[in-house]
């Protein structure tokens, strides 16, 4: 039997009180913050996953945001796409008419200079602002203005008209994160979206004895191309088929000459790399310093154009009152136009949708991973509660026996 | 015949004892509630007694009893419950100071809240998301600057409570090698007069008793054992060594180490030996300062420089909204180091150390192709591990990049290897184990193929002699120069101070939010306003595989580290939970061995107050028999 001596009941009564204490506050302390973890010990583990998923719940919600920035990008562009849809409707109409033969030339003055309208409020469509100040079609040059009519008479005694409009936005493609690792092209470079043909440009220097003198490189809408010393031009015409830039290359038949040519309709982007001469020997950019594209050579044969060639052909055929070529070439390419305008148009509709997936998806997933934050983090509150009202009726019990151990001693009975 | 006043004698005997014996009872009450006292025992002995030689030794008892004598006073105490008690305290106070300091640790980390360094960097990471949507607007570049400067903040500012902790830590050290020398010294002060004592032939219960309370407080800071085969020389023993022989004690101090960033190392006083506690407090504190905290910072570092050296790669790559480029986002002060990373670490006026981090190959690589080459790779790792502190790593030639680089990163080499955004080879350096060795310094690079060399463009020769060092001016000599396209492996030298405690946003930068580099460029003209790609790239670290260190992406990093911390916290809660228990349940023990129990003792005085009243009595009785015989015979 063990002893007791006079002070076993007091420390043991400290101790246990001590303990009782540090697990009423411990109790308190949870159900006031409504976490389980006071200090990462109390569940190191829950505390880990807990770390995770809060910082991927801030990831989900910047993709959220992401998705909804490049949707709202998106429809402003649709709506001005939309426009510029209906006025080349609006052409095609007036190159059906005017092909039509009823008409005398005075009527079809009158279709050219509507068209001549058509085209000025295409440029204003090509040159739009989104809300935030920033060219829409100008692919990342973002505060110029993208497309520059010339003005010029186009027959004696005429008022001033649009004569070609240049492109002077970039073919940079801005991307944005929308989910983790997943990109998506935020931006619409304008000689993508206005092109109406594939663009062609033909070398007259004959290449089938050149040879690449250094190392080197050069890009082709974006693609770099690498040069090596001694590459042939078959070497080079294999590499560019092969690189994945939207462009096929082939020899001229008769001139023997480079030929480029893009597979969809868009411009042809030329760039020489750094201290690289290969495309100017190539007889395809000229030697000036111009940026692409106004680089390209002079005696190049160059074809396939924009909305805007396409328009003011239109309006000059209507101008000189030729039924013929209205009726093939006019009509012909504003199909195209349209053709790639809704093309785009249909584009940009994908990519929404695929957005629209996209975001409900990301919005379940910060649901589903806060879900699972809570269940690892939060106190249970029913439970905890429960705990506490255990722990106080059982302190109330061990306060009050604590009272009564000022037994009576001896000394009480002791004269 | 026996003497007439023989009883007067044997009475004033039992008197004399009794008292004796009340004074101890008194003690006892009265100590009852004194730290480390031990209840006290009396113990009677009947007096030799008397042999006579008589003439009729057959009838008569021969011997005549001389009554009672207080023969000992004795500590009622169990050796062996003392023993294990003291353990037990080295242990429970071992753990309380460890559950202290690493509750103060786990605070400083604040998760999972919204104040911790990683919440910060979520906000960082999301600034440059917002940048690359964004690139044209002043607006979305002070957002990257702010959230760049928070986090630095929160960087330097975690660093800081971390490093005041260990300096706590260091304070702590200080005052208990101070108490335990004049702990050391009491005990050895109390042996001489212990000795003294019983030299006497006196039993110095009061003075053992003190003995006994100095050294279980002694044991609260270290581990010591005691041997008390000799009592005139009892001994306590720490880690197999003498700390207090009989009356010789040897004391500790603190020597400062210029190595260890000013923090003192315990040595002996008599041979200047470092001494390393194993239990108790100190030994704990010192582990602590060691291990716990400095792993702490060395975690916090290898963020910093890993994620300040990830995000300056692409921004010098990146174009700024005004042209700019080649400049860093983050910058370490003081940068003393000159671009070669060499530093004249013995101050004899010549360099020679090349303290290098980062060394990038030439060479584009296909992390999946098989490499075709056989060789070892030897690096630097903890010399603890490897004799010589060089690590070998064989590659074969069915081995795939990643097959390399795995087995490098596995292989617990102080360097770890990963691919670049440009698909070349990146070794870098982690933080070192041995505390004599400076982090994030690569130490030694060899390869005995042509992997690292032809294959990776990394080193310029193979073998020994192409090996990169550290420990010359220089080193990086031995890395590959230019090929026929100019490029040459690229390097980054190493921090010269914790980079968490030193590191801030580029002052240039801060001066000038359109130098942030948001673009990449195609040709050398600098990228269009609208060019989101370089913030984008800086912006998607975030859920690639950087290595961190040893962890593969920044989620792996923050999860590991809180875990690592908050078990730490665990496992010392629960053991001073149980080691609380265990002392507790012996100073119950010891409690009921030798605590006073009042009841008793009020017995034990009833008991003796009816000895000396019976002894009284009889000298009475004695006095009255004389009495008879004096005054009223022959009257």
């Amino acid at each position: 039997m063990n002893r007791i001596s006079t002070n076993n009941p007091n420390d043991n009564m400290q101790f246990h009180l001590r303990e009782r204490n540090r697990s009423l506050q411990h109790l308190q302390n949870q159900i006031a913050t409504q976490s389980r973890i006071q200090n990462l010990r109390d569940d190191p583990m829950a505390a880990a996953h807990s770390t995770r998923y809060q910082s991927y719940t801030a990831r989900l919600q910047r993709y959220g945001d992401n998705i909804e920035t490049i949707m709202a990008r998106n429809q402003s562009a649709e709506g001005y796409l939309q426009h510029g849809t209906d006025m080349i409707q609006r052409a095609r109409e007036l190159a059906v008419q005017g092909a039509n033969g009823i008409y005398t030339r005075e009527d079809m003055q009158h279709m050219a200079v509507e068209i001549d309208e058509i085209i000025k409020e295409m440029v204003e469509v090509a040159n739009a602002r989104s809300s935030d100040g920033t060219a829409i079609f100008a692919g990342d040059r973002t505060r110029s203005v993208p497309f520059h009519p010339l003005q010029g008479s186009v027959a004696a005694g005429e008022d001033a008209r649009i004569t070609e409009v240049l492109y002077r936005g970039t073919i940079g493609q801005q991307s944005g994160e929308v989910g983790e690792n997943s990109f998506i092209e935020t931006n619409f470079p304008g000689n993508k979206v206005f092109w109406a043909e594939n663009q062609q440009v033909s070398s007259r220097v004959d290449a089938r004895d050149y040879l690449v003198e250094e190392h080197g490189s050069f890009s082709i809408n974006g693609v770099e191309i690498s040069l090596r010393e001694g590459d042939t031009v078959h070497s080079l015409i294999n590499r560019i088929n092969d690189s994945g830039a939207p462009v096929r290359a082939r020899l001229d038949p008769v001139f023997s000459g480079l030929v480029l040519e893009t597979t969809t309709p868009q411009q042809l982007w030329l760039q020489e790399g750094p201290g690289s001469p290969v495309l100017q020997d190539l007889g395809l950019v000229s030697s000036s310093d111009d940026p692409p594209p106004r680089n390209i050579a002079r005696d190049a044969m160059v074809s396939g154009g924009s909305v805007f060639d396409a328009l003011i052909r239109l309006r000059d055929m209507l101008h000189a009152g030729d039924q013929d070529a209205i009726g093939s070439q006019g009509i012909n390419g504003m199909d195209r136009a349209l053709d790639a305008l809704t093309g785009s148009l249909g584009r940009i509709g994908a990519v929404n949708s695929r957005l629209d997936g996209s975001w409900m998806r990301n919005e379940n997933e910060i649901l589903n991973v806060k879900n699972q934050n809570s269940q690892k983090t939060d106190v249970d509150l029913a439970e905890a509660i429960m705990e506490l009202r255990k722990l106080e009726a059982t302190h109330r019990a061990a306060l009050s026996v604590s009272a009564r151990i000022m037994q009576p001693t001896l000394l009480d009975f002791i004269r | 015949m026996q003497s007439t006043f023989a009883g007067i004698e044997l009475g004033k005997r039992g008197v004399l004892a009794h008292q004796r014996a009340l004074q101890v009872v008194g003690h006892n009450l009265t100590n009852a509630s004194t730290e480390g006292y031990s209840r006290q025992r009396i113990e009677f002995e009947t007096l030799p007694p008397l042999s006579r030689p008589g003439l009729n030794r057959a009838e008569r008892a021969g011997q005549i009893g001389q009554g009672v004598d207080p023969a000992r006073i004795e500590r009622v105490r169990d050796e062996l419950v003392e023993r294990r008690i003291l353990t037990a305290t080295g242990n429970e106070s071992y753990w309380s100071t460890r559950d202290r300091v690493i509750l103060q640790l786990e605070q400083i980390y604040n998760e999972p809240t919204d104040s911790s360094v990683r919440h910060l960097m979520d906000r960082f990471w999301d600034g440059w998301q917002e940048l690359s949507l964004y690139p044209d607007q002043r607006a979305s570049r002070e957002a990257v600057l702010q959230r760049g400067s928070a986090l630095v903040e929160g960087i330097r500012l975690r660093h800081n409570s971390l490093d005041s902790t260990r300096r706590m830590v260091e304070e702590e050290i200080r005052g208990g090698v101070t108490q335990i020398n004049g702990l050391m010294r009491d005990i050895a002060q109390l042996n001489r007069e212990i000795t003294r004592v019983k030299g006497a032939g006196d039993s110095p219960n009061d003075l053992l008793d003190r003995r006994d309370l100095l050294i279980e407080r002694l044991s609260q800071h270290l581990d010591i054992s005691v041997d008390s085969r000799d009592p005139d020389d009892f001994s306590v023993y720490s880690g197999g060594f003498h700390i207090v022989q009989g009356d010789i004690h040897r004391p500790f101090e603190i020597a400062p180490d210029r190595e260890q960033e000013g923090f003192g190392r315990v040595v002996w006083q008599h041979s200047g030996e470092a001494v390393q506690f194993r239990g108790g407090s100190l030994g704990a504190l010192q582990e602590l300062r060691d291990d716990d905290i400095r792993s702490e910072i060395q975690a916090l570092d290898t963020l910093t420089v890993n994620v300040a050296d990830l995000v300056n790669e692409i921004h010098r790559d990146g174009y700024g909204l005004n042209g700019r480029t080649g400049q860093d986002f983050f910058v370490e002060y003081p940068a003393i180091l000159n671009a070669q990373g060499n530093i004249d670490t013995n101050q004899d006026g010549t360099f020679d150390r090349s303290l290098i981090f980062r060394i990038n190959g030439t060479n584009e690589l296909n992390p999946s192709a098989a490499i075709g080459l056989s060789g070892t790779i030897r690096l630097s790792a903890d010399p603890a591990i490897v004799i010589g502190g060089i690590l070998e790593i064989p590659y074969q030639p069915v081995d795939t990049v990643e097959d390399v680089m795995r087995r490098i990163n596995n292989s617990g080499a102080e360097v770890i290897a990963r691919l670049n955004r440009d698909g070349q080879l990146e070794l870098k350096a982690t933080t070192a184990a041995d505390p004599d060795h400076r982090d994030f310094v690569i130490r030694h690079v060899e390869d005995s193929g042509q992997f690292l060399t032809g294959y990776a463009g990394l080193l310029a020769e193979s073998g020994e002699a192409g090996a990169f060092n550290w420990d010359q001016s220089d080193a990086i000599v031995a890395l590959r120069g230019a090929d026929a396209q100019g490029r040459s492996a690229e390097y980054a030298v190493a921090p010269l101070m914790n980079p968490a405690g030193w590191i801030a946003v580029n002052p240039d930068i801060l001066r000038e939010p359109t130098s942030i580099a948001s673009s990449f460029s195609d040709t050398a003209n600098p990228g269009e306003s609208g060019d989101g790609r370089a913030a984008l790239a800086i912006a998607t670290l975030r859920n690639t595989t950087t290595g961190i260190g040893r962890t593969e992406t920044l989620d792996d990093y923050f999860s590991d580290s809180v875990a690592r911390i908050g078990l730490k916290g665990e496992q010392a809660e629960l053991a001073l939970r149980t080691s609380e228990r265990i002392r507790k349940d012996l100073t119950d023990l010891r409690q009921s061995i030798s605590g006073v129990n009042m009841d008793e003792e009020l017995a034990q005085m009833i008991k003796f107050q009816h000895g000396y009243q019976a002894a009284a009595r009889f000298i009475t009785t004695v006095d009255r028999m004389l009495d008879t015989i004096i005054n009223r015979l022959g009257s």
